[in-house]
């Protein structure tokens, strides 16, 4: 595992199968990553596509979907796009039959999808709280049940939730979205109790400002003022993420459940 | 040895491999009760591996609690739904 972490810092060396580690048989592996036409959720599709050549990698997108087709382009015969809207059960049972039918397993969901409507409290329409608890919290509470059987079939699954850094430092005008990612928090560790018997894992990934669409409409005054207030002075990158992502997912992992784990370059 | 006592070696043997228990196949009676501190001790998290063990090894579907509760009693009320489903 050292030697496949040192390779992937290396830049140059390409990296086997990270997560195979302690001895495991090589398998084509199956993930899913929801959200996968945003910055981060393709910037996660990529990492495993580049750093493994085992991974096979489910685009979970709607619509809009031109950046995934893009990176399914690139990689062929190792990325595919499933229809997944988040918020339906029905369109999780869908995909999840799909991937299963196709790669006969599922073994690594990333529940990345989300998205943020920022109110102060009392002027947030209904809707705006009802949109972010759906799409952050309720996509993944209906993510992780689609797939726990078919990952307790297999007594072999990795869940990585990705978070917010507001869940535990929460800013103003985020309370619709604080609350969701914190939800998401409890959910994580509360769910890796119940299948930390199945061989199954779940994580949560805390990220605080990193480089994507979504900090694309901040301004260069509001893009110094955050950067001064992280203690690296800089955002965080797609890549800076997935590289959690991708231990989170390995066999040498297998004792790390229930954690939630901040990357946000030294924020508290 | 007979059909229904292959069976039965087969489905604690399961049980076993897919519960991680910390016990032999053998030493579990046709009888015993899955859950409650007079039996196995299983809780709710075991039955619902168990539920997908049974259907993945045996193709019997627990669709819902109820049936669950009926079902997993013990070795014995597995087999017989099994058996049942032919």
């Amino acid at each position: 595992m050292l030697g496949a972490f040192a390779a992937m810092g290396g830049g140059t060396q390409p990296c086997l199968a990270p997560w195979l580690g302690s001895g495991k048989t090589s398998r084509v592996r199956s993930i899913l990553i929801t959200g996968a036409n945003g910055g981060l959720g393709l910037g996660i599709g990529r990492y495993f596509l580049e750093k493994d050549p085992e991974a096979k990698v489910w685009l979970g997108v709607r619509a809009n979907r031109t950046n995934a087709q893009a990176l399914v382009g690139e990689f062929p015969d190792r990325c595919a796009l499933v229809d997944l809207e988040v918020t339906s059960k029905e369109s999780w049972e869908t995909a999840v039959t799909t991937i299963t039918g196709v790669d006969g397993r599922l073994d690594v969901l990333v529940n990345n999808a989300g998205l943020h409507r920022d109110h102060l409290l009392a002027t947030m329409p209904d809707e705006a709280w009802s949109s972010v608890i759906a799409a952050n919290l309720d996509a993944v509470f209906l993510g992780c049940r689609a797939v726990i059987r078919p990952m307790m079939a297999n007594r072999f699954g990795r869940i990585i939730n990705i978070a917010s850094l507001s869940a535990i430092l929460p800013p103003l005008g985020q309370t619709n979205y604080a609350a969701a990612k914190a939800g998401v928090v409890a959910l994580t560790q509360t769910l890796a109790k119940e299948v930390a018997r199945s061989g199954i894992t779940v994580n949560a990934l805390l990220p605080g400002y990193i480089a994507t669409e979504a900090l694309a409409h901040m301004d260069e005054e509001a893009a110094k003022r955050a950067k001064a207030g992280i203690p690296m002075r800089r955002f965080g990158t797609p890549s800076e993420v997935a590289s959690a992502v991708l231990f989170l997912a390995c066999h040498d992992a297998a004792y790390v459940t229930g954690s939630a784990l901040k990357i946000d370059g030294g924020i508290f | 040895m007979a059909q229904g006592e292959e069976l039965r070696r087969k489905i604690k043997e399961v049980m076993v491999e897919e519960l991680m228990l910390d016990f032999d196949a053998a030493e579990i009676a046709d009888e015993t009760a899955i859950f409650g501190a007079g039996g196995l001790g299983l809780d709710s998290v075991d039955a619902l591996q168990l539920v997908v063990a049974i259907e993945k090894h045996f193709g019997l579907k627990i669709a819902d609690a109820e049936k669950a509760k009926g079902v997993l009693q013990s070795v014995e009320t597995i087999a017989k739904a099994i058996e049942a489903k032919g």
